[in-house]
């Protein structure tokens, strides 16, 4: 049928020599940039743009684009596994448990399971992309301010759960995070907020600085205090692949992280770091013993990845059949296709399908490409938490510090890159879960507007989120969600009183 | 003293020839210039069309950085402080945190003492748009609904008190319809809302707005500039329409730091005519859906005074303000 012959002549032009260097030079750039922390896709994309006007065809530039894109969604598990530093807002939940498991030594199984997943989330996500890209895209579009709403506000009732043992540090964490994401521009009224006359915070925290600071810096400042461990992470590397029980344990959760992954990275804007959320949330829900979460369970990696894979993935859907960019990333793309005299939409399939076709004839071989370049550096990362402290540290430090500039070119971002550290730090010696506060700090722009639109279009009525079907189901997720909770909270105190007091 | 005298000419005069020096072989090392705004947005497209025929008709290359935030104010703080040389340009100029936030809101510099107007290359009028399937096709029809309805509009705009917001506002009041405008953050944003059906009308630029129309999603009910906008000849004014509302939209052109040399700006004014006259940059503006509308230094420094009074104007008769 078309589809069949369209992607045939997908993998005739992806298949040429010229395409098939540049989805590898796109796969390793952002195999590199991914675990390099700061650098984003995003800004390799916009430094690389000048170069890709000498590129003398639409379908090689975007194909190295492309690759730089989801090759980065591969890399960025790296470092939150090894060194706890998460690249972008969709790595954060990987850091948990990942981490974790570094510490215990199974670091080669968390990359190598993450690996495998991310490989499978990518490919299902465009098969899924060459099949159903029209039929999802209205989907995407059904989300307008109440939807978005609601779905972060579920977004945020999950970041909060992943605190771990305490709730209320949970809370603390999310409302510092909302705080932060408070600083800079109001996003309705323009007015600026919290920025007490410094023209740089005008625009508010980065992202990149925050969660290096909390995540990376504050891993090093506590890591200072411990006497001389010699190693940044543990001696020990242990097993470098995955076991044959990490991989049954890991089936169904990159299964399920790609479907859920799949559906809501369709969503513009934020769809990545909130299914990586949900993934994680369910796999916790699901999981025969929960307590393991938090302490190194495998699907707590599994899960997250393949979700920001397959949402990576995805989120083309919205840019190739709607010429809607959904993220930073491929509104780049979006800049670069335009540049070249290409609109992306829906007359694209019909006016440009060797464009529509190789890119995804090529995201096929980039992937399989991701996938051998990735497994055997595995081996070699894993020896990475061998490196002296003394010796990874300054490096962690002084590529944080570029990372930070890099993102808008202003030393003020050093500065506030060395105070998230501290507090990072604060955070560890308090044994207070970072994951909430940086997710919040991502979710609250999004919740705040959203909110704010919503009351507008409907004259002030809080009755717009209940009264749209999207909306009303998942405002009624959010309410099971925290009943459950806390109903769970209560028990958990019950049964703990009610043991002290056999005790005594 | 005599000495002392001496040796101040003697600098003076160093610097008077270097100066002159610079501007005749200007430029000697690669041109930055700064966009304001956000990668991928209708600025860094202009700026990047730019760029790309800039290597075409100058010596040395132009590099493009974003530096977005605050607006665009904290981009243009920056060249507004950079050497004043010609060697950090600033691509945007006549956006809206140039000539509508002054009349807002305390900037931290002027934006026409402090820049130098190079040339203008291009308007982003507004065009007002709604749903392909609404019951309404021009102005009058949805005046009439809206009056019919008695509902208010509630209207997509890509940022608070923008040149998107500030027409769409300026239209409900002269045609005493309640639209109510709904901020989004940015123009790709505000489009994307539209498209889902969940506003009943929107503004936007023809670059972010004519592949929907194209594409049957949106039909454009009128533009909100003076005179019809090149890039869309078929979309009536609002003036044609009945309604007299017309604003400058927003403009797009090149500036300098106050201070760098007039050799200099003349010299950077003369590359950019030439690129806006070459026909592969016509194309590309073309395809780009952005209307060449080129002017020299010295127009274009009016053009931006004009622009920020009548918006002034604007803005007072509308009662705006930022709190």
């Amino acid at each position: 049928m078309d589809i069949f012959s369209g992607l045939l002549q997908g993998f005739a032009i992806a298949f040429t020599p010229m395409n098939l260097l540049f989805a590898f030079i796109g796969a390793v750039l952002g195999t590199a940039v991914g675990v390099l922390p700061g650098l984003g896709p995003a800004a390799t994309i916009a430094l690389l743009l000048p170069a890709t006007y000498s590129i003398s065809s639409p379908v090689t530039a975007i194909i190295l684009m492309a690759g730089i894109f989801y090759g980065s969604m591969y890399g960025g598990s790296t470092t939150s596994i090894l060194l706890n530093l998460p690249g972008e807002a969709a790595s954060v939940v990987t850091c948990i448990d990942g981490y974790k498991m570094a510490q215990q030594g199974r670091a080669g199984a968390a990359l190598g399971i993450a690996a495998i997943g991310s490989f499978v989330a990518g490919t299902v996500g465009i098969v899924g992309m060459t099949f159903f890209a029209p039929a999802i895209a209205g989907f995407a579009l059904s989300f307008g301010p109440p939807e978005k709403f609601s779905l972060a506000v579920v977004g945020l009732l999950l970041a909060v759960t992943l605190s771990g043992a305490s709730i209320v540090k949970g809370l603390i964490m999310m409302a510092t995070g909302l705080l932060l994401a408070n600083v800079g521009l109001d996003p309705i009224s323009g007015k600026t907020r919290f920025a007490f006359g410094v023209t740089e915070l005008n625009s508010g925290f980065d992202f990149v600085t925050l969660a290096m600071g909390v995540f990376g810096l504050g891993e090093i400042f506590y890591g200072l205090e411990q006497t001389m461990k010699g190693e940044l992470v543990t001696t020990k590397v242990g097993q470098v692949w995955p076991t044959m029980k990490d991989w049954v344990a890991s089936r169904m959760a990159i299964l399920r992280g790609t479907l859920i992954g799949f559906f809501i990275g369709v969503i513009p804007g934020g769809g990545a770091v909130i299914s990586s959320l949900v993934s994680y949330a369910v796999e916790k829900r699901v999981a025969k013993d929960p307590s393991r979460f938090g302490h190194g369970a495998i699907e707590g990696v599994a899960g997250p990845e393949s979700a920001n894979n397959a949402a990576s993935s995805s989120s083309f859907i919205p840019l190739l059949t709607l010429g809607i960019p959904g993220n930073a990333s491929i509104a780049m793309i979006f800049a670069a296709l335009l540049i070249k005299g290409v609109t992306p939409g829906p007359f694209l399939i019909q006016e440009h399908p060797e464009i529509f076709w190789g890119v995804i004839a090529s995201m096929y071989i980039g992937n399989v490409m991701l996938l051998v370049l990735n497994l055997p550096l595995v081996g070699l990362w894993a020896q990475l938490v061998r490196v002296p402290f003394a010796i990874m540290a300054p490096v962690i430090i002084l590529f944080t510090a570029i990372g930070s500039y890099s993102v808008q070119g202003q030393v003020f971002d050093i500065y506030s890159l060395v105070g998230f550290g501290l507090f990072g730090y604060a955070l560890r010696k308090l044994k207070i879960e970072a994951g909430p506060l940086v997710l919040a700090f991502v979710l609250g722009p999004m919740v705040e507007s959203a909110m704010r639109q919503s009351l507008l279009m409907s004259g002030g009525s809080f009755a717009v989120f209940v009264t749209r079907p999207i909306s009303a189901t998942l405002i009624g997720l959010f309410v099971a969600l925290a009943i459950g909770q806390a109903g769970m909270a209560l028990w958990k105190r019950r049964r703990a009183t009610t043991g002290n007091s056999n005790r005594t | 003293m005599k000495r002392l005298a001496a040796s101040l000419t003697a600098i003076l005069a160093v610097a008077a020839f270097s100066a002159t020096a610079m501007a005749a072989d200007y430029p000697t090392k690669p041109v930055q210039a700064v966009v304001p705004m956000a990668a991928g947005g209708s600025t860094d497209l202009l700026a990047r069309a730019v760029e790309k025929y800039w290597a075409k008709y100058s010596k040395q290359p132009m590099v493009i950085v974003n530096k977005p935030g605050g607006g665009g104010v904290v981009g243009t703080e920056g060249v507004v402080r950079s050497k004043p040389d010609g060697y950090t340009l600033y691509i945007g100029y006549g956006s809206g945190h140039d000539v509508v936030m002054p009349t807002l809101q305390k900037m931290p510099y002027d934006p026409q003492k402090d820049l130098v107007a190079v040339s203008r290359v291009s308007i982003h009028s507004v065009v007002i748009l709604a749903g392909a399937n609404a019951p309404y096709n021009n102005i009058k029809e949805l005046i009439a609904y809206a009056k019919k309805e008695g509902k208010p509009i509630t209207t997509a705009v890509s940022v608070k008190a923008g040149a998107v917001d500030l027409a769409l506002t300026a239209f409900g009041k002269a045609a005493g319809v309640n639209i109510v405008t709904v901020p989004f953050s940015g123009g790709a944003e505000a489009t994307t809302a539209l498209a889902g059906g969940h506003l009943m009308i929107g503004g936007g630029h023809p670059s972010e707005v004519i592949p929907h129309i194209k594409a049957g999603r949106f039909k454009a009910l009128a533009v909100a500039l003076p005179e019809r906008d090149p890039s869309m000849p078929n979309v009536p004014t609002l003036k044609e329409q009945g309604v007299n509302v017309g604003t400058w939209g927003s403009i797009k052109g090149l500036a300098a730091p106050a201070g760098t040399p007039k050799e200099v700006v003349a010299q950077i004014d003369a590359t950019i005519k030439k690129i806006c006259d070459d026909p592969e940059f016509k194309k590309t503006m073309a395809d780009l859906n952005q209307p060449i509308l080129y002017q020299n230094s010295e127009d274009f420094a009016k053009f931006i005074k004009q622009a920020t009074a009548d918006y002034a104007a604007l803005i007072k008769e509308l009662n705006i303000k930022i709190d």
